[in-house]
C-alpha cells in the first residue's frame, strides 16, 4: 500500500506528507489524497432534489425516502468493490437480511475480466520483490502509469542486467514503451492477437489452450517474432498488466493467456489495478452471492443505489437511472440522482486489503471520516433498517473458510473479434479510475486543466493542427475539448486521450451485454477538429 | 577588510556547496510527475519543482544548487542566500518578486514569473503570488542523514536520487550538469 501520510496544513485542512526516506514512492494520486479528504466540495450531509435545488435531510429520512420511492421493487446496491474486505462482507450481510435486496461489487469491468482470466490460469501473483529477480518482462497496457511503483522493480533488475528483455504491448505507446527493448506493433483493439503472436514466437503455445490463442502462425508479425524470441529462454518471466479501459473486449482471454505464459516461463503476473482491493472483490463476489454489474444495470425490475462508486462516469454512460447515490464528492452518477448521501472515502476506511494475490494487509485509516459521514457498510445498514431489516445475517460465515483464496480455475474463454478503431484512452499517473475523486485535485487542475490529446506529428500535420493547439475531439454524439501534444512514438491513425476524466470516457461508452453478462468498451472512430 | 581579504572570502563562499543534491537518473524517469505533485502539495502555493517538456520527454526541473550561484549574486534584495547548511534558498520576506534570479539562472530552473511556471502554478495568494519559488531541499525535514527532500521520497521509480554527485560513478552513472545518465545520455533504454 501507498506510504503517504497526512499532516495538517491549516485549521481544517490537510496535506500529504512523505516518509523521510524513499520507501516505494508516492504517486500524484496519493499526493492529492489528503487535500481531497478535506476539500470544499465534499458531500457531508444527505440531500434530496426538490426541483433544481438540493434540500438537506437527515440520514434516516433520506434512507426512508429511497425505500419509499422504490415502491416495493427490488433494490440493488452497487457497492464500490475496492473498499476493505470487512466493508464488503458487512454490506453483504445486511443485504442478506433485507428482503428483496441484492448486492453488486463494482469494479472496472476490464479489470474484473482480466483478474478472472488470471484466476482461471492458476498463475502466481508477484509483488515488487518477486518482480525484481525476474529475468524478463512483458508489459501489457501502460502499467507504469497505472502504478508507477511497479517500474522500480523492472529498473532495479535492469540496472544489474542491462540486457534483460522488456517486451511492451501497448497500442497507445504509453510510458513503458519508452523503455522497451522490444515494442510489439499492433493495431488498436488487437492486444489479444499481439499477445498470442508473442506466445507463439516464444514457443510457449504448447502450454496454452489452442482455443484461446488468436490467429495462427501466419499472423506472427516481425516485431512479435523478435519479442517472442527475446523471452523464449527466460526462466522467470514477470508480466505486468494494466487492463486499459476501452481498448478491447478480450481482457479475460488476455489475462488467461498472460497467466499461462508466466506459468510456462516460471514466473508470475503483476496486475496493476485502479483500486487497492480489486482482486479481493473479484474473489468475494461469488462467495457473497453478489450479482454482476451487467445484470444489475440491465434489469428493469430493480431500483439501483450506488454506494461509493461513480458507475455512470466509469462506463461513460448516462443511463440507466440510478436514483440514489452515496458519494464523497459530486460525480457523474450523483449529478442525475434524486437523493445523495455522504460516504467515507479512501483514506478514511481501515480494514483488510489483498495484495499480490495472497498477502492480506491490515490498513489503518489516515483520518477519521467527518462527523456524521458513514462508512459504505453503514450506508447499506441504514438502508436495510429503513426497509425493515433488524440485524445482518451471516457476516461471520462470509468471512470464514478462507474467502480470499483463489477462485476455482475456469474454462478457457472463447476468442471474439475486437473492433480495430482509432480513439484510445490511456492511463495517467495523476488520475484514478474515471477521475471521480482526482479530477477535483488542485494540482491536477493546474497541471492539466484540459484533456491532453496525444497524436502523431504526421497525423497532426495532415489535419493542420499545431502542437499545443486546442482542438475538439468528436466521437459519435459526444465531444471534448483537448490540448494537442505531439507524440512521435505513437503509430499513425491512433489518437489517445486520458481515461481519468468522465468527459473522455463518454467518447468511448461501454456496452452492456446481459446475455453474456459482460460490459465491454472498444476503440471508436473519432474526428479531430482544429480550433475550439 | 582590505580588497585581498574580501576577494578571498568571496572566493571561499563561491566554493561552498551543499554536500548532496537532487540528481535525476534519466534511465528511470517515467514522467509520472510524482515529484512535482509532492512539491506542490508540500509547498503550499509555491512549488519549486515542475516538469518541463523537451522534445518528447517530460522531465522534472530541479535546482542544481550551483557552486557559484548566479541567483544569489544577482538578487538585489539579498533574498537569495546560501544558508548555514550551504543550501541556496530564498528568504520569503525579502523577496520582492523582481525576477532577477530567474533571468540569471543558467539552467532555467527558476520560474520566470513569480511562483512557478506560467501554465497555472501562479498562486492567487497575495503574498506568495508575488514571489519567486525556489527549492530549499525541504529545509523543514532535517535533510541530511535521516531524510531526503519530498520529491525524492515520492519518486516511485527511483529516478530521483539525493546524493553526492561524486558518488554517482560508483553506481555507473555519469553526471551531466547535475543530472545523471546511464550509458546513453539521450536514449532511454
Amino acid at each position: 500500500m501507498c506510504e503517504v501520510r497526512v499532516a495538517p496544513s491549516g485549521p481544517d485542512t490537510y496535506r500529504s506528507e512523505y516518509p523521510l526516506q524513499n520507501s516505494g514512492g508516492v504517486c500524484p494520486r496519493g499526493s492529492s489524497l489528503a487535500e481531497l479528504l478535506s476539500c470544499r466540495g465534499r458531500i457531508v450531509e444527505p440531500a434530496r432534489r426538490v426541483s433544481d435545488r438540493w434540500v438537506p435531510v437527515d440520514l434516516q429520512s433520506a434512507c426512508r425516502e429511497i425505500i419509499r420511492s422504490a415502491a416495493g421493487k427490488a433494490v440493488t446496491i452497487l457497492l464500490d468493490g475496492n473498499v476493505a474486505v470487512e466493508q464488503l462482507t458487512a454490506a453483504a450481510a445486511w443485504c442478506r437480511a433485507w428482503d428483496g435486496a441484492s448486492l453488486c461489487l463494482v469494479g472496472a469491468p476490464a479489470e474484473e475480466q482480466m483478474l478472472l482470466g488470471f484466476e482461471g490460469s492458476g498463475a502466481k501473483y508477484l509483488d515488487n520483490d518477486g518482480l525484481s529477480d525476474c529475468d524478463g518482462f512483458v508489459v501489457i497496457g501502460d502499467a507504469f502509469s497505472a502504478n508507477p511503483t511497479c517500474a522500480s522493480a523492472v529498473f532495479d533488475r535492469r540496472a544489474g542486467e542491462p540486457a534483460t528483455p522488456l517486451v511492451v504491448i501497448d497500442a497507445a505507446a504509453g510510458k513503458a514503451s519508452k523503455f522497451a527493448t522490444h515494442l510489439v506493433a499492433l493495431e488498436p483493439g488487437t492486444e489479444l492477437g499481439a499477445l498470442s503472436a508473442v506466445i507463439r514466437a516464444a514457443g510457449a503455445d504448447a502450454d496454452v489452450p489452442a482455443a484461446v490463442l488468436a490467429g495462427d502462425d501466419t499472423s506472427v508479425t516481425p516485431s512479435a517474432k523478435v519479442a517472442g524470441a527475446a523471452i523464449a529462454k527466460c526462466r522467470k518471466l514477470g508480466i505486468l498488466i494494466a487492463a486499459e479501459y476501452g481498448r478491447c473486449n478480450a481482457w479475460r482471454q488476455i489475462g488467461f493467456l498472460a497467466g499461462r505464459l508466466a506459468e510456462a516461463r516460471g514466473g508470475g503476473i503483476a496486475p496493476q489495478t485502479h483500486g487497492a482491493n480489486a482482486l479481493a472483490a473479484v474473489r468475494l463476489a461469488r462467495k457473497l452471492g453478489a450479482v454482476s454489474l451487467a445484470s444489475a444495470l440491465s434489469s428493469d425490475d430493480t431500483v439501483r443505489v450506488a454506494v461509493g462508486c461513480d458507475v455512470l462516469g466509469m462506463l461513460g454512460l448516462q443511463e440507466p437511472a440510478i436514483p440514489a447515490v452515496a458519494a464523497a464528492l459530486p460525480n457523474v452518477t450523483s449529478e442525475s440522482a434524486q437523493v445523495v448521501l455522504p460516504v467515507a472515502m479512501a483514506g478514511e476506511i481501515g480494514g483488510t486489503y489483498l495484495s499480490a494475490g495472497a498477502r492480506k494487509l491490515r490498513v489503518a485509516p489516515l483520518l477519521p471520516a467527518p462527523a456524521g459521514v458513514p462508512e459504505p457498510a453503514e450506508v447499506v445498514a441504514e438502508l436495510a433498517r429503513a426497509a425493515g431489516a433488524s440485524a445482518p445475517v451471516g457476516a461471520a460465515e462470509a468471512l470464514a473458510g478462507e474467502p480470499l483464496g483463489p477462485a476455482e480455475p475456469s474454462a478457457a474463454p472463447a476468442w471474439s473479434d475486437p473492433a480495430p478503431l482509432v480513439l484510445l484512452l490511456g492511463r495517467q499517473a495523476m488520475h484514478a479510475g474515471c477521475g471521480e475523486l482526482t479530477a477535483g485535485g488542485s494540482w491536477q487542475a493546474v497541471v492539466q486543466p484540459e484533456a491532453e490529446l496525444r497524436i502523431s506529428p504526421p497525423d497532426a500535420q495532415a489535419a493542420g493542427i499545431d502542437n499545443l493547439a486546442f482542438v475538439t475531439v468528436r466521437a459519435g454524439a459526444n465531444a471534448v475539448r483537448a490540448r494537442v501534444r505531439f507524440a512521435p512514438e505513437l503509430a499513425r491513425g491512433v489518437i489517445v486521450l486520458p481515461e481519468g476524466l468522465p468527459s473522455t470516457r463518454r467518447l468511448v461508452p461501454s456496452s452492456i451485454d446481459p446475455d453474456n453478462d459482460t460490459i465491454t468498451a472498444t476503440p471508436v472512430a473519432a474526428e479531430v477538429i482544429a480550433g475550439e | 577588510m582590505n580588497e585581498t581579504e574580501k576577494t578571498s572570502q568571496d572566493s571561499q563562499a563561491q566554493e561552498r556547496v551543499v554536500a548532496k543534491r537532487v540528481l535525476i537518473d534519466l534511465d528511470r524517469c517515467i514522467e509520472c510527475q510524482s515529484c512535482a505533485a509532492a512539491c506542490y502539495f508540500s509547498h503550499a502555493n509555491m512549488p519549486a519543482l515542475s516538469s518541463a517538456r523537451s522534445g518528447v520527454a517530460l522531465l522534472p526541473v530541479v535546482c542544481r544548487q550551483c557552486k557559484s550561484a548566479s541567483c544569489v549574486e544577482t538578487c538585489p534584495a539579498e533574498a537569495m542566500i546560501r544558508d548555514e547548511n550551504d543550501v541556496v534558498r530564498r528568504r520569503l520576506f525579502r523577496c520582492i518578486g523582481c525576477g532577477s534570479c530567474a533571468r540569471a539562472c543558467p539552467f532555467g530552473v527558476l520560474p520566470n514569473v513569480p511562483t512557478g511556471v506560467p501554465a497555472g502554478y501562479r498562486s492567487t495568494d497575495r503574498l506568495s503570488g508575488h514571489q519567486i519559488a525556489k527549492c530549499d531541499l525541504c529545509a523543514d525535514r532535517d535533510i541530511g542523514d535521516t531524510a531526503v527532500p519530498r520529491c525524492v521520497a515520492a519518486c516511485p521509480s527511483g529516478a530521483l536520487l539525493f546524493a553526492d554527485e561524486h558518488e554517482a560513478p560508483k553506481e555507473h552513472l555519469a553526471v551531466l550538469g547535475g543530472r545523471t545518465t546511464g550509458e546513453h545520455p539521450y536514449k532511454r533504454r
